[in-house]
């Protein structure tokens, strides 16, 4: 099938202090009709900036240095921010934040806010703009949506406003839509609600998706591919269901032996040692050397880069056959 | 129960809204936590377990009902030690320390405060804290702004332990940090709870963090301890079907197919409870008389340390949600 969305070595810098550094690092990655991608890391890995730069979003600090974005095998127009300039196959994008409270117009009811994309995007009528809001209302799980289009942001509950949100996002009948970190805000009752939304959203239209989450818990329940981040890069991609029980990179395999499991209260959290690099002070060779317990020397000169491991699943790391070796002996033992 | 050294007895907690409407935050709680043990208090935003905090540190009355800590009663006011005997540690640390104010500053100047230890020796003891949070001793120069989100909880933590207290109230205090972070403040309070004997009271969202962590754990929902027990219990067979719901609903590494709701809907506003059992709308097991009746927090069984507050509490926890 060939891919609704293609990103392609996708650098952006970040300033900070008026020093620039690589905040989003040669990222590379395919979405098929209908997949879901989850990019998954700890806070300041890049994960938000990548959606961002793909929707172009980014924030006046940041700066598109070079990458191309493929829509439906169209490349996006971009200038420095990122900024598509309205292309037409930008449209077939939308984004869904982490806070609704803050992306919402709190002066304008729920119900103008969705008719908006219909009315002016896709040039439906009043009236026909006006039912498509009440029908996105009903799809997205509202209930009572004739009423509920009069209410305004703060009348509702997070839940609701993340509802709503994603209303919006899909008011424009986009065909990808980038989820950053929908559910963090929202009780896990409720997360469960939104991502069997999503789901649904899926199968029933085709949606592609890319989900941004620092929750490896999440991951398996959205998505089937998943890309790890870490200082800006990529590294480890792969199906979830091989990614998650054998990783390759020493980074997935920390981030996995730190998670707490509801099912196994007896296994100690195992932290990964030392903190995150500061980004101004990257040296050369893996960033993640310094923390790693399988670092040589020469993962102090080697520029890693993605490479194979196994069917569809490719890790950044020299000695990922080492890792693969001690978890297998892990597992005997 | 044995010896407690914390008791709540039938302790609600009202606001006024703005619109002369009555908030009950806690309604009818009791509780009991034994010294040195970790009670785990879980439930979804609102629900009233950061309430029930304040109120057990002397930091929002209650509209009725009685703490008790060593068998005294407290109140609002409260003499020195009995304010330094109970201390929180929030979820945001960066919020709740003066950035102008190194380490050092802030641990010294509570210890002069309270006389903790004679002059000559406050700077030992501020190395002492340093350690025992797990921070060198040069982190005492540090202003907030120039530690990250794990340091600053340790940071903290350190100030909660200056004054010597006997029980730690943590309010959400691994939410905010990263997942590699998060273990090593959890080791932390495992630390300090079997070098100190510190009894703690842990409020999370975060079923696996309360499991891993707590000794007992009651779970709340509109106000009400729905559910409470040792761990084992309520984790392996929950008999409410909220804290089914929640573990259901839980995060998990390895499962790799989406888990289709149990719950439908969201919580009502704690300014409008349900009659009856305040779950029955949400609830996939309820019956008519549970619209009328509200269930009271009863033994599950012949089981001592496991109670819950549902009418069905003597069913089995089901493989799957029941059809309606």
């Amino acid at each position: 099938m060939t891919p609704v969305l293609e990103v392609e070595g996708l650098v952006v810098e970040m300033r900070r202090h008026r020093v620039a550094f690589r905040a989003v690092d040669d990222v590379s990655f395919a979405l098929e009709p209908g997949s879901a991608l989850a990019i998954v890391g700890e806070s300041g890995c890049g994960k938000s900036l990548t959606l961002r730069a793909i929707m172009g979003l980014l924030p006046n600090r940041g700066r598109l240095i070079s990458g191309r974005v493929i829509v439906d095998g169209v490349t996006l127009p971009s200038d420095a921010r990122g900024r598509g300039r309205g292309h037409r196959q930008h449209r077939r994008m939308s984004i869904v934040f982490q806070d609704p409270l803050s992306a919402l117009n709190p002066v304008a009811t729920i119900g103008s806010q969705i008719a908006e994309a219909p009315r002016h995007v896709l040039g439906l009528g009043r009236g026909a703009s006006r039912a498509r809001a009440v029908e996105l209302l009903r799809l997205v799980g509202i209930p009572d949506p004739e009423r509920r289009y009069h209410a305004y942001p703060h009348e509702l509950s997070g839940g609701t406003r993340q509802r709503v949100m994603i209303a919006i996002a899909l008011s424009s009948d986009p065909s990808i839509l980038l989820c950053d970190e929908p559910t963090t805000a929202l009780d896990v009752t409720i997360q469960t609600q939104i991502l069997a939304l999503l789901a649904d959203l899926r199968a029933e239209r085709g949606l592609a998706l890319v989900f941004v989450t620092h929750d490896l818990g999440v991951v398996s329940q959205v998505a089937e591919r998943v890309a790890v981040m870490y200082t800006g890069r990529l590294v480890e991609t792969g199906p979830t269901a091989a990614v998650l029980p054998a990783p390759r990179h020493p980074y997935t395999s920390g981030l996995l032996a730190a998670a707490l499991d509801v099912d196994s209260p007896e296994r100690e959290p195992v932290p990964i040692p030392g903190s995150l690099p500061d980004p101004l002070r990257l040296t050369s060779g893996c960033s993640f050397q310094s923390r790693c317990r399988f670092a040589t020397p020469e993962c102090m000169t080697t520029d890693v880069r993605l490479e194979r491991v196994g069917p569809d699943h490719e890790a950044a790391c020299l000695h990922s056959d080492v890792l693969a070796a001690a978890q297998a002996a892990g597992r005997r033992g | 129960m044995a010896e407690a050294l914390i008791e709540v007895d039938d302790l609600s907690v009202t606001f006024r809204s703005e619109h002369g409407r009555t908030l009950r935050a806690v309604d009818d709680v009791t509780l009991r936590i034994a010294e040195g043990a970790v009670l785990g208090l879980v439930g979804e935003s609102g629900c009233g377990k950061t309430t029930i905090a304040k109120c057990i540190a002397g930091r929002v009355a209650p509209s009725s009902g009685v703490v008790r800590f060593d068998g005294r009663e407290l109140g609002l006011k409260r003499a020195t030690e009995d304010r330094r005997a109970i201390q929180m540690v929030f979820q945001d640390p960066y919020s709740s320390l003066n950035p102008r104010m190194t380490v050092r500053h802030v641990l010294s100047e509570l210890l002069r405060v309270h006389r903790l230890v004679p002059r000559a020796d406050i700077e030992t003891r501020c190395r002492e804290l340093m350690s025992l949070v797990g921070l060198p001793r040069g982190a005492l120069d540090g202003l907030p702004s120039q530690f990250s989100g794990g340091q600053r909880q340790r940071i903290a933590i350190a100030r909660a332990l200056t004054v010597e207290p006997r029980v730690i109230i943590a309010d959400e205090p691994v939410s905010a940090l990263d997942v590699s972070v998060q273990a090593t403040i959890l080791r932390l309070f495992e630390d300090l709870r079997s070098r100190l004997g510190l009894t703690v009271v842990f409020i999370s969202h975060n079923l696996a963090v309360v499991r891993h962590l707590s000794d007992r754990v009651a779970v709340m929902y509109l106000g009400r301890i729905v559910e409470q027990g040792d761990r084992e219990s309520v984790f392996s067979d929950p008999r409410h079907p909220y804290t089914r719901a929640l573990l259901a609903s839980a995060p998990r590494l390895h499962q790799i197919e989406l888990v289709r709701p149990t719950v439908e809907g969201e919580p009502p506003s704690p300014i409008d409870i349900p009659t009856g059992c305040s779950f029955h709308p949400r609830c996939p097991r309820s019956e008519e008389m549970c619209t009328r009746d509200r269930p009271s927090l009863e033994p599950v069984g012949t089981r001592a340390e496991h109670f819950a507050a549902c009418h069905f509490r003597e069913e089995k926890s089901p493989e799957a949600p029941e059809e309606p």
